[in-house]
This record gives C-alpha cells, structure tokens and sequence, in this order.
C-alpha cells in the first residue's frame, strides 16, 4: 500500500491531544514526518486544562511507531516568537514543509451572553482561535510559496458556519477562521498553495486521545455531560456523535494531492448537522 | 565561504543536495559523537555561528534491517537543505536493535561530496578533524572565455524529448537505473562525457550536442572543506571531423582546465537564447571511492538525464542514471543508460581511425529486437497473380454483379470485362506490345476503369493521367513514358507524338473480342507507372507491377472483410495511387464501385449525397477531405451505410474525430489510418482508430501490414533504437520495381534489403517505432528546418496549433531562404470562431520563442490539392498585398458576380480570373451560391462554377439561362 502523505513534512498545532493528536497519528500512519506543537500547559483566563507536556511527547512517541521522523515543540500560537522558532526549527529539520494544520484552539471562556463577555475574554478567544493561525500562516507561507506547493488545513467549527448560543466570542473567532481560509487561498493559489478549513460537528471525547471539549463545553452551558451529549446527538442527522478519526482522516485528505484541486473550501463532517 | 554559482540553475534546492549515509562503527556512542560534532563543527564554521549545522539524534523503533528503518534512511536522505541556511544536517538514527546510521546532507553550494565524506569520516573516527578546513573555491574558478561562449552559443540544444514519454505529473519526482560497465577504460568522466554526448546526438539528431557536467575543480586543494564543484557545457563536435579518440581527448582537456566554466547566470542566458534546454549531464563525484554506506549525489535529478559514473559494491564500475520523471519513463532512461555504456566501451577501447559515427548504439541482439518490431503481426497468405486474371475469377464467379456505377448507369462484371475486352482487341489491333506503356487519359468515368483493365488485359502497362493537370505536366508525363498512344476523351494536351485514341473508337473497333494474348507477362512484371512529385525535381514514374497489388488485397481482405457485399468510391485522381486501392480493392474482391463525378467529390455536400444514395460502405478519404466530408454529414439526421472509411494520402490528427464516433459508434463504422507511400504500392501500415486514439491524439499509424516490413533507420542505414526517430525504410511484397529510366534515383531510394533478401524502399519520413512494434510518424524528413541554429519540426508547431480547441484545421510553412535569417514560419488555421490573437497567444504558451510562427492567418478551409492534399501552394500570402490594377468585369451581372466573389474570397476578381486559382474551393463555392442567392441573383448548379470558373464565363451561361426562361 503506498502512503498517501509519503514524502511531506507536516506542521500541527495543539497536538497535545483531541483532534490535533488524533490528525498527528494518522498524518503519520500515511508518510509524513511531523512538527508538533502545543502550548504545554494552562493559559491564564481559560478555566479548564489544556495539553501538557507530557501529552505532547506521548502524541510524538504514538506517532513514531510509524517510524516518522517526529520533533515537538513548546508554541504558543498567540506568540510570534514561538510560533516562527518552530517553523525554522522545522525547516532545518526537514528542509520543507508541506501541511500546516491549524488546530490549536480553546472553546472557553465562553457561556454568556454577548454583553456579559469581558475584554480580556474577548481578546483571549479571537487571540488563540483566529489570530494563531494567522501567525502560523505567516511563518511558513513564505516558505510554501517559494516551494510552490502546500496545504494549510484550518480546523475550524460548525460554530464558523452557524451560531451557538452564549458562544459569541467562539462563533466570532470561527467565523473569523473561514474568512481567514478564503482569503489566504486566494492569495497563494496562484503559487499552488492550498488553503482549506474543516468544520467538525460535535466530536465524541474520546479517551485514546484525552479529548475534553464535549465536557468543556457541557460544562460552560452549566448541562450535565450526558445530556448536552444527546442533544448532540439528536441534532447531527446521522444520530451520532463524530469519531476523533474522522476529522483526522478529513484532514489526511485535504493535506494530500488527492485534494490539488481544492482551495478556499469548507469541509463540515458533522453527521449532516448544517445540512438542516 | 562564498557560495558557488551552480547549473542547472532553475531547479528546487533538492537537485543540488547530495546526501551521504554511514554506519556508526562498533563502540561510537552517541554522546561521543555529539561531542565531537560539537568540536569539529565549531573549528570549521564557528566565524558563521548562524550557519552552524546541528546534529539530530533520534530513536526509530524498529530494527536497522527493517523495511521501517529502510524507508526512513530514503526519507532522510532525500529531506532537502537550502543553500542559505545551515551548511549541513546530521542526523543520528539510532534503532531499536542497537545500531546507528548518520545521514549528513549538504547543499553542493556549500559543500561538495569530497567534503561530506570528509565530514563522515571525521564523525565515524576515520579521520580527525584538525586536519581539514573551510576554504572558498571562488578564486580558482574561472568563466568561459569569448570563445568557448560562442562554441556552446552554436551548439545544438534540445526541446521536448521525443523518444521517451514523460508523466507531465510527475513533479521533481527521479527515477534511477543502473548498468554495469564491463571494459574500464583510462579517463572515465571524459569518456563517459563523450559517450553521453555520442547516444544524445544520434538520439536527437544532433552534430553538436551539449552536454552537461557538474563536479569538482580539478584544482581543488588538500584538506579543504568547502564548495568545489563547477559547471560546465560541452558541445560535442560529432560531424566526423575529430575521431573519436580525438572527441574524447577534447573532451578530457576541457574537463581538466581551470577556465571554461559555465555559471548559473551564463547558463540561463544561452538556454534563453537558443530556446533549447540541455537534457542530459553528468554529475562528476567520481567513481573515486566504493565501499560502505550510502551515497547519494542528487536528491533529485538536475538534469533531465543526469549520468553519474560509480562503483559497484564489489569495486566494479556502473553506471547510474538518475531521471526526472517528468521527462523520461524507466523504459526509455534504461535504453539510454544500456546505449551510453556500449558506447562508453567503445570509445575506451577505441582503435585509431574509429570516427563518433562508428560506434554502435545496440548490440546484435537489440538490433534484432527492434528489426523483429518492424515486422507485421500475421504472415502473409497469398499466391503472386495477375491483376487482370484475379478480376477475370470475380467475373467467372458472379457475371452478374454489378460492377461499376455512375450516374445512374450501371456495368456488370460480366458487361466491363466484355467492354475491357474489346478494348484491349482495339488496343492490340494499334499494335501495342506487351509491357509497352498506355496512357489513359480520361475523367473519373466508367471507362477509365475499363481503359485501365484493358491495358492489362492486353498485357501492357498503364499510365493514369488525370485530364485536369496543366498541360505541361502532361505533357512531361507523355514524354518520359514514351507513350504511343494515350486513351483519351478531350483533345489530349500533351501532344507529342503520342497519337490519342477515344475511347469511342475503341469501343466501336471491329475486331473479336476476348482475343488475349496468348502468352503473358509474369505477376511479378509491371501494370501501371504513377507519376509522383516529390517536393524537389521533376516528376517521376513508379513502376509496380501486378504482384504487389494482388499482395495488398490479400493483406487487407480478411481483417477488412471486404466482399461482394461492399459498394466503394472511386473518388481520388487517377494520377493519386489512393485509387488504385479504391479500384482494384472493389473489383478484385467482387465489390460494386461508384465512380464519382469530379464536381461531386468537390463538393462535400454533393458527395455525402452520392454516399447515401448509393448506400456506400467502404470510404476512402484524406484526413482533410473527411474532415469537410464529416462537417457535411452533421447537418444530416439520417445515417450512412459506410461501414470502413480507410484514411490515407496525408497524416491524420484523430482528434477531430470524436464528434464522428458520436454519430457512427466503432462497432458500426471502423476507422482505419493507413500510412502508405506510392513507392510501397499504396499502403504500408494500418492502424484502427478509435475514440481512444481520437482522445490521446496518437500519431500511431500501426503494425506493417502482413506481408510489408518496416525499419527505422539512421543515416549510416543501421536501425536506431525503439523509439528514437529515424528514417523509415519499407520493405516487403509492396515495394515497387523501380523509378521508370531512372537508375541513379532507383538505386539511391530502392536499397539491398540489409536484414533480409529483397529490397527496401527509402522513404524521406521520419518516423519511430515504439516498444509494441507500431509505427509513429513523424512528417517528412524535409519539414524538419534548421531556423536561426535550432532545429524545427513544423509538423510539431502544426500539432501545437491543433491542440487549440478553437482550431480545427492548421498548416504551417517555412517561408524565405531556410538558413537566413529572413526565414519565418507561417501558420494557417481553420478557427472554430474566435480572433486569431488569442490562438496565437495560447501557442506562445506552449511553443519556444523560435517555434512560434510569425503569423498566423485565419483561412475558412485549407486549399487541397486535387488529391485531397493540403496544396501548400494554394495558400494565402500569410500578409495582405496590396492589390494590383486589374481590368473590370464589364457587364451588369459580372459586377454583380465580381462583387460576390471579392466578398467571399477576399481579394480583388478580374473577369478572367479563375475561382480556384484565387483560392476558392467547394465551400466558398457554395458561400458564393449562398451570397448570390441573398443577393437576387440566378441560382446556379456546382457544376456550372466548375466548368466555367470565371466571372466572365459564370455571367454568359447565366445569361443563357435566365434569357431562356
Ligand atoms: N472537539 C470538538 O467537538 C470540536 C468541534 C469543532 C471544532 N473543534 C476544534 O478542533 C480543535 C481541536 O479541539 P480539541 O477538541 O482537540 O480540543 P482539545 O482542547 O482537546 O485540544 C486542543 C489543544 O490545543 C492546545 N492549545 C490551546 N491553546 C493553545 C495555544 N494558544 N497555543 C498552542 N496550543 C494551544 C491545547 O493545549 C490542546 O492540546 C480546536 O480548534 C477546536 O475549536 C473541536
């Protein structure tokens, strides 16, 4: 069977664990030598745990098995410095990059009205979910575009196609990421540079990759778990929560040549949830 | 350290990477390494702290043996360096079983593999490293002077490659073979360089092929650390001027001197000013060294073939191509890589007077390989018999049949074999001999296929003239035939003294009919003499006797399933050997042939009538003429009955085709291109077309038909290589006698058959057989022009042309004095719609600067020679001239005519001018029907502007007709 990311260096941020870890081992299970990065610990202003350290390098170690070459990274997306260390980091490495994937991310401070949102809870959310990838773009697109080739995965959201209640900032910075997809795909295009965002519907947290977004956000709603999980589950039209594997094998696709075609596009797997 | 200029310059970083990988000795720990890679690095580069390379250790879980640890080596040493940044990378693999491998990759601008094995060593303990030092090469390098510049200026560069197929996907992705050198010799890269040049030129045609060398100064010094290497052409001198000691000699000089390099810059210079490119060159690391580990010299292929001379693991030499996907397949870089190494061999080894053009590509048992591809797929299963004897088995079988239909009057077999016979009765009775030569002069009317079967029947020769060739022509062809007696209708132009007989009289002769000669002339003597003229000299006769053509129906009956079920057309001139085919293929297999009237098979309209009227079902027809044909049959809803249309008389572009495939499926009607030449009695090859040959624009014209042979062959007549292009050569049972009263042409163009008994005839096209044994081809040896010192293939640049959606028809000249540079290429096309800038803008995309014709002249139809040709005569002067005085149509209907004429044809008409001459033809025949009906003038017949082309004439007849009514 031939590897369908053989050859390419992929780039992923917050791949500590969730999707970012669940994309990272199948990126690597296809070929592709890997950069990972996370922010490695808690972030004053989001109220629930992010990746650490020790989940960053158990994601590495998931993916050497495939005997890729993997290096990680302390980043934090909201500062350039981390993030353009990394990329060169990255580049003396492996001598290109090809897949950037976009997918760090936080879904709180959120559970309020839009008036009730503090500044800082603002900035916190737009700084992390739409402004980090932004620098990531501008560290490696030079780079891309004198390759010629690239693909830039952004994860965003159903939350960037439609609204959630006592999301706004949320909503605000994933909307801000399709904006962000659409308008850097047609910059690059002409140099064969690919950019595309993925939006996942509700995604089961799954234990394998330590995923806690489900419970988070349960959790800023003030519902219990299992209810908010079956609201889910009855509004996705296919009556199922989505597998971790499924956004990462999205991703797989997008990030290969299968995809060569395909820029400036939204990709929602999410059971047929913004099919209604 | 200062960076060296390299060439290729054009290419990714990764085409100048080189990578080396070692295995870490027993007892070399990885702390240990680390730390002396720590010193070493910091003594040699420590003054550029931001360029220091690091060392990456990493774990791979899995043993060292493993396919795991194996792909990762792969991945590791094709991962690519920029030449900006770090000087080298190291990676340690270490792996789960214990053992550990360093990669170092380096960029050659910054390091050469001299000083990446330096390095390996230093790392692995071999070597320490207060040996070495960074040095700058840039003082020992020195530019090519005037001289040399202008040498490689002069040189032949190539274009696309033609003997391989790339994969226009393929990206940078390189393929690798190798082949092992048996016979060593002194100077390796010199010779190998040589070689390299030797197989191009032969390959592509070329006396001075360049050839490409990357690799180190000779004078790089001890114990350096630094970037080395240099660039350099080599335009190989391979007229027969040097011998090929001498060649190699050169060739070794100019490798060793310290002046003639070639830079990046230069480089990118010539290759924009000769618009060539330099396909293949050698990287020069040298066979130096074998032993362990691995080395890679390019990550990927600088060069679209990049020869790189090494060593086997056992110490024996190899040779290893490295070739970019995009350009050449595996098959076609293998052949290439087999031929550089016989050629490599014989130039080691070569005795004095040994001149380039001796060497052999191909060793017998490849040579034998590809004569056996020339060869037909089924053997040939016939008996050499007269054509006159086999029509008189189709008239014993079926006397009743009809045979030939015009017009609306028919002739059984029985009927035109007893009309033939009284004929040849005639013929006899003016005294005519066996195997004297009968010129028949008539128009496409039942009796010039009775004339002709007459003349056989009375065991002479026939001459076909067609009776609307200018009369010098004819009267050329009279004379250089000797002919007594010309079968005429119309007073015979040709004069002479050859005495012209009607058919009338023939007819009405008194004498016994059926009398024959007692004795007959052999199959294997002569039935006809067809005049062809080449593109240079006087005309000349091809003389076939009657064992060929009954070979060509015994080749094609069977897989054509020709029958007595079929009705053909006679619709090519008689002076057109296509209907000798269109004739003797009707009758000779009991078939019904239509004759068609000249006005009729001028006008597509009239014709596709005729085919449906007469439920036709073999068509014979020039790629041209179907095309207009086919344009005629759209309009239509109701189907024909043709079942087989053969193409033949000029190259077909299938791709035009789909939209007939959608009306007439191939199990309904098959397409069959035939390649053939006068020479070779009609046909050679034959290839079925279908939608896919339509879809993929194959230039295939097929297997050699059973009983024919092909070689493609160079000028020294040895076969080249599968898929090289080369002169065709015909051979087999449809090779003619010979060039009438021309010995010295006869003897340059019929050759000694080299690989059988019988002879080959030599045909002026190119062409190349590809690996399945089918036949390419390639135009004709002459439309390949030497422009401004590049050689141009016109039929390409008409290629490119028809790959423009929006261009259904193009042709293209070479105008002015062929080697000044007022030579300019002149293009033509037939646009769907649209403006002709935007097509030439789309050519500009594909085509080099110097392929691009200087203009491109929109045209409604491409004027065609009386035998369905494209008249390259008839065509426009590509600029407007201006119009010179002429006198004015007189008369109220002339003008009025005048006008129509000027409008369709778009040049200023004179009474007396003649439509045709002015570049009309059938379809601005009807657009002028057309405009005149708009207009309110008299309707007309076709037939009319054909027998009156003339303002002045179409005015009286009108006049006559509308007088009268
Ligand atoms: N899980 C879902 O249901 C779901 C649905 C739609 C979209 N998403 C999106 O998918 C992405 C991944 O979500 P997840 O479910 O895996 O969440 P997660 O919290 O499990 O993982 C996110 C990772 O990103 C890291 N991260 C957070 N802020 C960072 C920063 N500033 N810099 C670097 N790394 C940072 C975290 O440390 C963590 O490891 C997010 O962008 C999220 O918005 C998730």
């Amino acid at each position: 069977m031939t590897m369908r990311l053989s050859g390419k260096t992929a780039v992923i941020t917050g791949a500590a664990r969730g999707l970012g870890r669940a994309s990272a081992r199948m990126f690597a299970r296809e070929g592709a030598d890997l950069v990972l990065l996370d922010v490695a610990r808690g972030l004053p202003g989001v109220p629930y745990a992010l990746g650490s350290a020790s989940q960053l390098e158990y994601t590495a170690e998931l993916c050497r098995e495939f005997g890729v070459s993997v290096m990680t990274r302390q980043a934090d997306v909201r500062e350039t410095h981390d993030v353009e260390a990394a990329v060169s980091m990255a580049i003396g490495r492996f001598g290109r990059i090809d897949v950037l994937v976009n997918n760090a991310g936080i879904a709180a401070p959120s559970g309020k009205v839009a008036h009730e949102i503090d500044e800082h809870e603002w900035q916190l959310m737009i700084d992390v979910d739409l402004s980090g990838a932004w620098r990531a773009i501008r560290a490696v697109g030079k780079l891309m575009v004198e390759q010629r080739s690239g693909s830039i995965v952004n994860i965003a959201s159903t939350a960037g196609l439609v609204g959630y209640r006592h999301f706004a900032g949320y909503v605000a910075a994933k909307h801000g990421l399709i904006g962000l997809t659409k308008a850097v795909a047609l910059d690059y295009a002409p140099r064969k540079v690919r950019v595309n965002a993925l939006c996942p519907g509700s995604v089961r947290d799954d234990p394998q990759v330590e995923g806690r977004m489900l419970a988070e956000i349960a959790r800023s709603l003030d519902v219990p778990v299992g209810e908010h999980e079956e609201a889910f589950v009855q509004a996705q039209p296919m009556n199922t929560l989505i597998e971790p594997d499924d956004v990462a094998s999205a991703a797989v696709w997008l990030a290969s040549d299968e995809s060569r075609q395909v820029t400036g596009s939204v990709l929602t797997v999410d059971g047929g949830f913004t099919a209604r | 350290m200062s960076r060296t200029d390299l060439i290729p310059p054009d290419r990714s970083p990764s085409a100048h990477c080189h990578a080396r990988r070692v295995r870490l000795p027993d007892g070399v720990g990885a702390t240990w390494l680390a730390g002396l890679f720590e010193r070493a690095v910091r003594t040699w580069w420590g003054d550029t702290p931001d360029r220091l390379p690091r060392l990456w250790d990493e774990r791979v879980p899995a043993a060292c043996d493993s396919a795991v640890a194996g792909r990762r080596v792969e991945a590791e040493l094709h991962r690519p360096l920029d030449a900006e940044g770090a000087l080298l990378r190291a990676v340690l693999l270490q792996y789960a079983d214990g053992p550990a491998d360093l990669v170092l990759v380096a960029h050659r601008a910054n390091l050469d593999a001299l000083s990446l094995r330096t390095v390996a060593d230093v790392l692995t303990g071999r070597a320490r490293y207060e040996g070495f030092t960074d040095k700058t090469a840039s003082h020992i390098v020195a530019a090519a002077d005037a001289e040399t510049l202008k040498r490689w200026r002069e040189a032949d560069f190539s274009g696309r490659i033609a003997w391989a197929s790339g994969d226009d996907a393929a990206g940078d992705r390189t393929g690798l073979v190798t082949v092992a050198i048996r016979e060593a010799g002194p100077d390796v890269p010199a010779t190998m360089a040589a070689a390299v040049g030797l197989v191009l030129g032969r390959y592509e045609n070329q006396e001075n092929p360049v050839v490409g060398v990357l690799g180190p100064v000779p004078e790089r010094p001890e114990g350096a650390l630094g970037a080395f290497d240099a660039g350099l052409l080599l335009a190989l001198d391979l007229s027969g001027a040097r011998t090929a000691g001498e060649l190699v000699a050169e060739t070794a000089q100019a490798l060793a001197s310290d002046g003639g390099r070639c830079d990046g810059r230069q480089y990118a210079e010539l290759l924009a000013e000769t618009g060539g490119r330099v396909v293949a060159g050698l990287l020069t690391d040298g066979p130096a060294e074998s032993g362990s580990g691995t080395h890679v010299p390019c990550q990927t292929a600088p060069f679209p073939l990049t020869i790189v001379p090494g060593r086997t693991p056992d110490g024996g030499l190899q040779l290893v191509v490295r070739h970019r996907l995009e350009d050449v397949d595996a098959d076609s870089a293998r052949r290439f890589a087999r031929h550089v190494v016989r050629a490599y061999e014989q130039l080691a080894n070569a005795p004095a007077g040994l001149v380039p053009a001796d060497v052999e590509l191909m060793d017998e048992a490849e040579t034998r390989q590809v004569v056996a591809l020339g060869r037909p797929l089924r053997r040939l299963d016939w008996r050499p018999e007269r054509i006159d004897d086999v029509f008189a088995s189709r008239v014993a079988e079926r006397p009743d049949a009809v045979a030939l239909t015009c017009e609306g009057r028919s002739l059984t077999y029985a009927e035109l074999d007893a009309r033939a016979d009284r004929f040849a009765a005639a013929l006899l009775d003016r005294g005519v001999r066996a195997g004297e030569r009968v010129g028949v002069c008539l128009g496409r009317t039942p009796d010039l296929v009775v004339a002709m079967l007459a003349v056989l029947k009375a065991d002479a020769v026939y001459v076909p003239m067609d009776p609307a060739y200018p009369a010098d022509r004819l009267a050329f062809t009279a004379q250089d035939a000797a002919l007594r007696i010309v079968i005429a209708d119309q007073d015979f132009p040709g004069g002479g003294s050859a005495s012209v007989v009607r058919p009338e009289e023939l007819e009405t002769h008194g004498g016994e009919a059926g009398r024959a000669r007692p004795e007959r002339r052999e199959p294997g003597e002569a039935a006809y003499v067809i005049y062809t003229s080449g593109s240079t000299g006087r005309p000349k006769g091809v003389v076939v006797p009657h064992r060929n053509v009954v070979a060509l129906l015994s080749a094609t009956r069977d897989d054509f399933g020709l029958g007595p079920g079929d009705t053909w057309t006679l619709f090519h001139s008689s002076a057109f050997d296509f209907s000798v085919w269109e004739i003797w293929g009707a009758l000779l297999t009991g078939a019904r042939l239509v004759v068609v009237p000249y006005w009729v098979s001028r006008s597509p309209e009239e014709f596709r009538e005729l085919l449906a009227r007469e439920r036709v079902t073999v068509l014979n027809q020039t790629p041209s003429a179907f095309a207009q044909l086919m344009e005629a049959d759209r309009r239509q809803d109701e189907r024909l009955a043709v079942r087989l249309v053969i193409f033949g008389g000029e190259p077909l572009d299938a791709r035009p085709l789909r939209a007939w495939f959608d009306r007439y499926p191939e199990d309904r009607c098959r397409l069959v291109n035939m390649y053939g030449i006068t020479e070779t009695t009609v046909h050679v090859t034959a290839q079925n077309v279908t939608r896919r040959e339509a879809m993929t624009g194959s230039r295939s014209v097929g297997h050699a038909l059973p009983g024919w042979h092909l070689y493609v062959l160079d000028e020294r007549g040895r076969p080249v290589p599968c898929g090289v292009p080369g002169e065709i050569h015909v051979g087999g049972d449809g090779v003619a006698l010979e060039y009438l009263d021309r010995p010295e042409l006869t003897a340059q163009r019929f050759l000694p058959d080299p690989f059988t008994m019988g002879r080959v005839y030599r045909s002026g096209d190119r062409g190349r057989l590809l690996p399945d044994g089918r036949l390419e081809h390639l135009g004709r040896l002459d439309t390949q022009v030497k422009l401004r010192g590049f050689r141009v293939e016109l039929d390409e640049i008409r290629n490119v042309l028809l790959d423009d959606p929006s261009v259904t028809a193009a042709a293209v000249v070479l105008n002015g004095d062929r080697d000044a540079a007022g030579a300019r290429i002149d293009a033509y096309v037939v646009p769907a719609g649209g403006d002709p800038a935007a097509i030439r803008q789309r050519a500009a995309k594909v085509l080099p600067e110097h392929m691009l014709p200087a203009t491109i002249t929109p045209l409604d139809t491409l004027p065609l020679t009386a035998n369905g040709k494209l008249d390259v005569r008839g065509l426009p002067e590509p600029v407007v001239a201006p119009a010179a005085p002429i006198r004015a149509p007189s008369g109220e209907l002339a003008g009025a005519l005048a006008a129509v004429w000027e409008s369709v044809l778009g040049v200023p008409v004179g009474p007396d001018d003649n439509f045709f001459e002015l570049g009309g033809n059938s379809l601005y025949a009807m657009r002028v029907a057309a405009a005149m009906r708009d207009r309110g003038l008299p309707a007309f017949p076709m037939r009319e502007l054909y027998l009156h082309p003339t303002v002045s004439g179409l005015a009286y007849v009108l006049d006559e007709v509308t007088s009268h009514e």
